[in-house]
Parts: structure tokens; sequence; C-alpha cells
């Protein structure tokens, strides 16, 4: 129990303490350890988290399978894409090019070769074979994924009397390699599967608009006004919109509300018309300029939404969320938040 | 009347697939046909071309890529604007990864413009250093001792031997640092462990659902400005002078918008109508 309990919470007491007074304390020992060693812990902590979320992942889709549960099929692609990709980057160079340090006695049949493997023409390889010195070699660029492919090319470069050499990647940078298999992987694979999950989000979003975003009550309507004016004024469409149609339309939503409201035709009808008489004065005195006025013109004003009341209520959210991380914290240093430890 | 009445309320409960299928059309016929509607650069995005334009030549800019290929659409025009205008300025760029497929789109980003479009010498005008996980701490690590946080680049070069290296050690070496980011670890941890407490000049370009979020670091100057989703990109291309993807991108987000809006207005008058009718049939 000692070791599983009061060892793990001495611990974070101290190393919650350390870094707390990292920030206000100058002193070289402290900081150092806070800006540096604590941040590599992190690092290799962080690291070893990945094969943790690595194993976790495939025990959860195994018994899934196992089990047969809803939607197991689904499981066999995750884990085939797993070790499809933990192959390809962990176990495979996935990236091999064939250096020429020399094209021999016969160029020309090289140059047959060399262009078979990078395309072009006999000649432009017989060029290119010509360029070759001792320190450097024509580097074909051609990426090969497997040992295979580059050995049958490097044999047929020796048999027509080139001095080739294999090059793989060097581990790690055998990823981004251009060519290489894992890189072929990810723009191939990864990014248009990545894509398209992500703009299926607009479909949902029109279908859940057209369903969803109704006048129910004061906060739906607040919300549903503020969600037009952005939509329309962060999209250059919104500064074709002349803020005179605007306020016909203001004009138009305050004879909806005075008619909800009072429930008189008479009124109504003279609040709509007074409006529309004041707007066309205004805006025949005005010139009809697009963007004047401009607490009617969509683009300022949804500029205006964006710096009054969301930068208001983004900076409540992140004090909120402050102090609540302080509290947290404060509990875990003084030991009365246990979760970390199965309590 | 009744009849449009009837009509109208049928349609508010139209099969979501043929809401699907105008959204695929507006949204592609654009993209085939643009339209060219005018772009209008926003106060922030033009605070962020101001900063970059105001670095004197040769300065040390710390670029960090932190979005994928699911948001690649929206970030990596943004990336590739930054890094030209940085090029055409003479800065030397050094690239960081926070998220392991920014890596991926880094390099694909530094291939356009720093190798085909400027021609310019990896190592000595730009370095791609690579992804290191541990997210904030990464930051902390750069912040204190970047050569601790990273022994080799994304090509396994070491540190070392890189030219454009010599003389960094930490943040304090840069001059400006831009994020590109498209959520957590990204601009919001940049902007609290690294450029506000060493005071290096920062700008960002986010996705549009993050931009309420960062709003309050460039309302209070800790961030120079912010390009603001798509049209953020679309923006900064205009003031660099350079259209690229984000700018064909909009007139196709400016009509998916306008059909959402008019989405919600038509399914709001079907819903006023069905709710009139049962308040009449009770």
């Amino acid at each position: 129990m000692f070791w599983k309990r009061q060892i793990p919470i001495a611990i974070v007491a101290l190393v919650g303490t350390l870094t707390l007074f990292g920030w206000f304390v100058d002193q070289p020992d402290i900081k150092s350890f806070v800006d540096d060693d604590a941040t590599q812990w992190y690092d290799i902590l962080a690291s070893f988290a990945i094969f943790l979320g690595a194993l976790n992942l495939l025990k959860l889709q195994m018994q899934k399978i196992i089990k047969r549960k809803k939607g197991w099929q689904y499981s066999i692609f995750a884990i085939g894409g797993f070790i499809f990709a933990f192959t390809v980057g962990f176990l495979m160079r996935g990236a091999y090019t064939v250096n020429i340090n020399s094209a021999g006695e016969t160029p020309q049949v090289v140059a047959q070769v060399v262009a078979g493997e990078i395309g072009g023409t006999i000649q432009a390889s017989e060029v290119l074979l010509g360029l070759i010195e001792e320190d450097a070699p024509l580097m074909l660029e051609k990426v090969h994924f497997t040992g295979k492919s580059v050995n049958k090319v490097a044999n047929q470069l020796k048999e027509s009397g080139a001095d080739a050499k294999i090059i793989p990647a060097s581990w790690g940078a055998h990823l981004t390699t251009n060519g290489s298999f894992f890189n072929w992987m990810f723009f191939k694979v990864f990014t248009p599967l990545s894509a398209t999950m992500f703009a299926l989000l607009a479909f949902l979003v029109a279908s859940a608009a057209y369903r969803a975003f109704r006048i129910r009550n004061f906060e739906a309507t607040l919300l549903l006004g503020s969600g037009i004016i952005i939509m329309l004024g962060r999209v250059p469409i919104g500064s074709k919109i002349s803020s005179w149609f605007v306020l016909y339309v203001i004009v138009l939503l305050l004879g909806v509300i005075v008619n909800s409201w009072k429930r008189n035709r008479i009124l109504t009808f003279s609040t709509v018309g007074i409006g529309i008489i004041l707007v066309t004065i205004a805006g025949i005195y005005m010139g009809w300029p697009i963007d004047r006025p401009a607490f009617a013109y969509l683009p300022k004003l949804q500029d205006w939404i964006y710096l009054v009341p969301n930068i208001a209520g983004a900076r409540a959210i992140m004090i909120g969320i402050g102090l609540g991380v302080f509290a947290t914290s404060i509990r875990y240093i003084l030991g009365i938040e246990k979760s970390y430890i199965g309590e | 009347m009744k009849k449009l009445a009837d009509l109208v309320i049928k349609l508010g409960n139209v099969d979501r697939r043929w809401i699907f299928i105008i959204i695929a059309i507006v949204v592609m016929y654009p993209l085939f046909k643009p339209l060219g509607l005018p772009i209008r650069p926003s106060e922030s995005s033009q605070e962020v071309f101001n900063t970059i334009d105001a670095l004197p030549q040769g300065s040390k800019v710390l670029l960090s890529c932190e979005y994928g290929p699911s948001t690649k659409p929206e970030i990596h025009p943004m990336a590739i604007g930054v890094l030209r205008h940085l090029f055409e300025k003479g800065h030397q760029v050094y690239v960081t990864c926070l998220w392991p497929d920014g890596q991926f789109m880094a390099r694909e980003a530094l291939e356009q413009v720093a190798e085909n479009e400027y021609n310019l010498t990896y190592g000595e005008d730009y370095v791609l250093l690579g992804f290191r996980p541990g997210n904030e701490a990464v930051i902390k690590g750069i912040v204190s001792d970047i050569r601790k946080m990273y022994t080799i680049d994304s090509r396994a070069i070491p540190i070392a031997d890189i030219p454009m290296m010599n003389g960094i050690t930490n943040i304090s070496d840069f001059d400006f640092l831009f994020s590109a980011s498209a959520g957590y670890p990204g601009t919001v941890e940049w902007v609290q462990l690294a450029a506000d407490p060493t005071g290096i000049p920062m700008s960002t370009g986010v996705t549009s659902i993050q931009v309420n979020e960062v709003m309050p670091y460039v309302d209070a100057g800790q961030i120079k400005g912010i390009l603001a989703g798509m049209p953020g990109a679309a923006e900064y291309e205009k003031l660099i002078g350079k259209p690229g993807i984000g700018t064909s991108g909009m007139d196709a987000q400016s009509i998916a918008h306008v059909v959402i809006v008019l989405f919600i207005i038509f399914g709001n008058i079907a819903y006023y109508l069905e709710r009139q009718r049962s308040k009449k049939t009770f």
C-alpha cells in the first residue's frame, strides 16, 4: 500500500511544488529542472504514452472482433490499418535510391537503363552520366519501396557495366523522404480519407441548419441572427450585400416583433411603413453607399460580434478554466485529488 | 395560399439527401467556374502582413505547423502565403511541428515554395526541424534550449551540421514566430509558453472555429494579427499579391454560406407554418 499510495502522492506533491515554484523563485537549479529536466521527462513519458495508446487501441478492437460486437467488421479494418502503418513506419525503410559512381566502359548501355529508370531520352541520360565525377555520383531520383525492386535496377546497371550503389534512406528520414512508402501511405491513403471525413461536415452542417436551427425562443433567435451575420460577413459575398438591404430586413423584422407583441395590424403596418420611408429617405440623402451606415454593413457587423461579445465570452470562459486548473493543481499538490491512483 | 403552405411544410421535411446534393452542386460549381468575388483584407489579416513586412531583412523566423490533412484546405494556403512573404523578404525560416502530420504538411509547403518557387538552399535559407512528441513540453524545450529538444532535423541531419542553426540556442534567438494551427497544441500554447513570457512578436493563422478562442490574445496585443480560416488565407494571398488556393476556395465557401443561410430561413418558415397549423388543430 505504501508503494502504491504514499509514494505516488509524495512524488506528485514534490514535483508539483517544484514546478509551481519554478515560476516564482529565481533559483538556477529549480529553473533548470522546470525548463529542461521536467520537460524532457514529459517527452519520454509522452513517447511511452503513444505505445500505451496503440496497445489499448489494439486491445479494444480485438475484443470487439472476438466478442462479435456491433460493427466488429470495422475493427478488422482498424487493426489492419494499424498493422500496415506500423509495418511501413517501423519495420520497412520503404525508400531506396541508386547512386551511379561510374558509367564504366559502355555508357551507352548504362544510359538505356537510366532512361528506363528516370524517364526521358537515352541522349539526355548519357549527358547526365557524363557529369559524374569521383566525389559527385549521379543519384537516380526514383525512390523504390522495396529492396527487391531497387536490387533489380542496381543489378541491371551493374550488368551494363556501371558502378552502382544502393542508398537506403536513413531511419527517421524514411518517413518523410519524397516517394517513400510511408510518405505514399500518408498522401495517398491517410490524406484523402482524413479530408473526406472532414468535408462531410459541410453536408451535416447544412442538413442540421435546415432542420435544427429554429427560432424557438429569444436565445435561439440571438444565436441564429449572429450565426447568419458571421456566415455572410466572413465571406466575400457579404461585402457585396448593401447595408441598405440589411436595414430594410431589419425594418421587416421589427414589424414581425411588433406584430407578435401587440397583435395589431395597423400598428404593424405603420411600423414597417415608417421604417421603409425613413430608410429610403436616408438612402437618398446619403447616396446609397454600400458600406454606410457601418453598423448595418455585414463585414463590419461581424467584426463587431467577433471583437466585443465574442471576446467578452471567450475571456470569461478562459478565466473560469484558469481558476479551475489552479484549484485542481492545488488539490493534486496537497494530495486531496487522488483519482490518478484509482481512489 | 393553403397549397403554397402545404408545399413549404412538405419541403421543410424533405429528405436530407436532397440537401446534400444541393450543397455538393453549389460547392463544386464555383470551383469549376470561379465567380471572382472581391476579397477585402480584414484589419487582423492586415496586421499579420504589416508585422511580417516590417521585419528587418534576414530575420530568423520560427514557423510552427500544427495542422493535418483534415484542416489542410484552411491552414495550408496560409502557410504557403506566409512562406512566400518571408522568402520574398529574404528571411531565414525554421519550421517545427507539434503535430505528427504537421511535418508532412510543412514539407509539402516548403517543397512548393522554397524549392520550386524560390530555389532556396536547405540548411541555409530554411530548415524543417520536424515533429517532436510532448505538446507544451516541446514549446518549453524550444524556449529554454532548442538543441536539447532537436538533436537532428527531419532529414536526420545533426543540428550542429546545419549552417543556419549556428547561434540558435533558444526562442530568444528568433525575431518572429508564426503558428499555423488547427487546434491543440497550437496557437494558445505558443502564446502562453513562448511569445508572452519571452516577448517575441507572434502572429497566427487558425481555423475559423478556433478564432473565438484566440481573439482575446489578438485583442490584448499578445498576438500581432490573426488569419482567420480560409477567408484569412485568401486575404493574405491578396495582400501579398499572389492569389492561390485560398482565393479560389472563397467563391465556393461564399455560395455554400449563402445556401446554408437560405436553408435556415426556409426551414424556419416551414417550422412557423407547421406550428401555426398545429395550434389551429388543437
